[in-house]
């Protein structure tokens, strides 16, 4: 009778392990990857983007960017935003053909047909309210992780990287505070000084041009100037008399 | 010899028993398999979990949760195109070439941008081949990353949070209203909706006029298509 017991009562435990092993494997991460129980056509032989691929030499199916050249997917993205740019709106084919040097420098922000060094002073496409928003959706993911929400220069990285060079430690590297985006460093800049940053880079800041698109980087100049604004914001209270009468009279100043 | 001693086939007194033994046994052995099975050969045992040790030893936790790096700097086309592609060596470098620039944990990085090969980052979430699916179309439809993805910004090396096989996509396709979100909270994976103020913002709305039924009003102002066209055999092998 014991025996019967012990019998049937090892059995159970027995079953059991193979579900405590299926409930453990069900709450850990495993570098093992997923099981397929039948392949089929999981893994086909065209292309996708970011896979290899044994057709190319350099093993890559994405092919890579030639230099001086436009992908046509690129021109179409932008398109609207160019052809606003393009000061006497251009037709798409006629800008990329006969005109490309002159384009490529409005891009830059460039006045046309200008030296070196001189800037379009008005964002050449309209400055509506949309825009603005796009510009502090835009400007907080690729600018505000450094510079900060408020623009002057304090983002969580920068945070991060003073605690570490406080602390010492070589992974402080070469860093810089960056700018603060509300100082006359960049409110004396032109609407176009500031293009040109995001696009080139300035000192220890990258280039961003190929991560944000044209018009995004107008929409970003747009709110970088009304960041600079409210940085120069004061207390009405502060104004003198007349101004602020003629304020309260809702005259534009 | 009487006829009771003869050597004929006598079922012993036991033997009643096979029958229900049996029975049992078999019937109880069944359930067992079904529920190991079940257990243990579903989509959610079997691709769940899964977290590949990566060339860099890059970590969502820092970047996009201590650091608050949004989505979008590094899946920057997330908006824009079905695939969402992982960044390029380059944006590393952005902060890289000046923070912690002689890490070894770098040392792909580094050799990546020497070299211009790529980085070989492994694929964590992998849809077999023969699935098309679409970011672009999701996100922009107001469903975060969070319900894809789980808690990225908590991970400090990706695994695959959600069983992604065709049960799973369909039981949203049927009722997607449930999981949609202002479009511009997509990648904020802290975003609630009891935060009237700030969801009245998102919907460019005030807060008296904020909709009682968020899903409902956002399959209307984000055109959702229709139930039988989501869960149309075509939508998804196309
Ligand atoms: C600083 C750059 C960076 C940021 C910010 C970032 N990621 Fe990533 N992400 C990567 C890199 C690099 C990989 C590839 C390596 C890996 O899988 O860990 C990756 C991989 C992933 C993967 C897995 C891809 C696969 O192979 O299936 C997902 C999903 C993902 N990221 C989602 C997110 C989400 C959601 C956010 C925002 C909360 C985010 N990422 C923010 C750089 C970034
Ligand atoms: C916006 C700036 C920024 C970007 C972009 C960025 N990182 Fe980082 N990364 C940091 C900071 C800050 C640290 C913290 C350094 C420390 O604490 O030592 C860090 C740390 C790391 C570390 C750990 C280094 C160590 O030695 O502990 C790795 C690995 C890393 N990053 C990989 C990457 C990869 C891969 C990418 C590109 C997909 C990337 N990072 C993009 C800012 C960035
Ligand atoms: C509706 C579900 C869903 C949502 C929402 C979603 N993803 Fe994905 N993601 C997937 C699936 C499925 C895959 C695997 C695709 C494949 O293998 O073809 C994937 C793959 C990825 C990859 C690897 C590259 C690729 O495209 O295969 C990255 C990176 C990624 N997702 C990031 C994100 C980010 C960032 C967001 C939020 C902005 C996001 N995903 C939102 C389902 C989703
Ligand atoms: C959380 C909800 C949700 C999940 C999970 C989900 N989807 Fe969707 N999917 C949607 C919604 C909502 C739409 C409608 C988007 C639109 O067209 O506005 C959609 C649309 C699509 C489309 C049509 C896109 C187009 O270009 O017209 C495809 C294809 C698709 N989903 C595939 C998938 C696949 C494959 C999966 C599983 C890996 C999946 N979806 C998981 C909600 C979801
Ligand atoms: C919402 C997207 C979606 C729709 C709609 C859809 N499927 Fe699928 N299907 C998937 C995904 C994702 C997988 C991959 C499952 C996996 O990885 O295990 C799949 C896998 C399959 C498989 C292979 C199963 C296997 O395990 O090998 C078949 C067969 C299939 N689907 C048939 C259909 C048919 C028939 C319809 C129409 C009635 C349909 N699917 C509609 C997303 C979809």
């Amino acid at each position: 009778m014991v025996n019967r017991v012990l019998i049937i009562g090892s059995l159970i435990l027995a079953a059991l392990i193979p579900l405590a092993v299926i409930a453990l494997r069900r709450n850990e991460h495993s570098p093992t990857p997923r099981f397929h129980i039948m392949l089929g056509m999981d893994k086909m032989a065209y292309r996708k983007p970011q896979r290899p691929s044994k057709f190319f030499a350099d093993g890559r199916a994405m092919r890579p960017h030639i230099a001086g050249t436009l992908a046509r997917q690129d021109f179409i993205y932008n398109n609207e935003a160019q052809m606003r740019l393009t000061p006497n709106n251009w037709k798409l084919d006629h800008v990329v053909l006969n005109t490309r040097h002159k384009y490529e420098r409005v891009l830059l922000g460039q006045v046309l047909g200008g030296g070196q060094g001189r800037f379009i002073t008005h964002i050449p496409i309209p400055v509506t309210k949309a825009l603005v928003h796009r510009g502090q959706q835009q400007f907080d993911i690729f600018c505000m992780p450094c510079h900060g929400a408020n623009g002057r220069g304090n983002g969580l990285v920068n945070q991060w990287v003073h605690k570490l060079r406080q602390a010492g430690s070589p992974d402080a590297g070469t860093w810089v505070r960056p700018t603060d985006l509300t100082s006359p460093a960049v409110t004396f800049l032109p609407d176009g000084g500031i293009y040109s940053i995001i696009v080139n880079g300035v000192a220890g800041m990258p280039a961003y041009k190929d991560q944000i698109a044209v018009v995004d980087r107008w929409a970003i100049v747009a709110y970088v100037r009304a960041l600079g604004l409210s940085g120069k914001a004061v207390s009405a209270a502060r104004l003198p008399v007349k101004v602020r009468a003629s304020l309260a009279a809702g005259k534009k100043h | 010899m009487s006829d009771s001693e003869k050597p004929y086939l006598h079922f012993p007194k036991w033997a009643n028993k096979v029958p229900v033994i049996v029975a049992t046994v078999g019937g109880l052995l069944t359930v067992y398999v079904i529920v190991l099975l079940g257990y243990g050969a579903n989509a959610r045992t079997l691709n769940v979990g899964y977290a590949p040790v990566q060339p860099v030893p890059f970590s969502h936790e820092l970047h996009a949760g201590l650091l608050g790096i949004n989505c979008e700097y590094c899946h920057t086309d997330v908006k824009r195109a079905g695939y969402a592609a992982l960044p390029p060596t380059q944006t590393c470098m952005n902060c890289h070439a000046e923070i912690a620039p002689k890490s070894k944990k770098l040392a792909w990085i580094h050799k990546s941008y020497a070299t211009g090969l790529p980085v070989p980052w492994i694929k964590v979430n992998d849809e077999p081949d023969y699935v098309y699916f679409n970011h672009a179309a999701h996100v922009n439809a107001g469903i975060s990353c969070l319900t894809c993805h789980g808690h990225i910004n908590e991970m400090t090396r990706v695994y695959q949070a959600k069983p992604l096989n065709m049960a799973w996509c369909l039981a949203c396709h049927r009722d997607p209203a449930p999981h949609l979100r202002p479009r511009n909270e997509v990648t904020n994976l802290q975003w609630t909706p009891n935060n009237k103020a700030r969801l009245a913002h998102d919907l460019n709305l005030t807060v008296a006029t904020l909709p009682k039924n968020l899903g409902q009003y956002l399959m209307k102002r984000y055109k959702i298509p229709s139930t039988k066209l989501l869960t149309d055999c075509e939508t998804c092998h196309r």
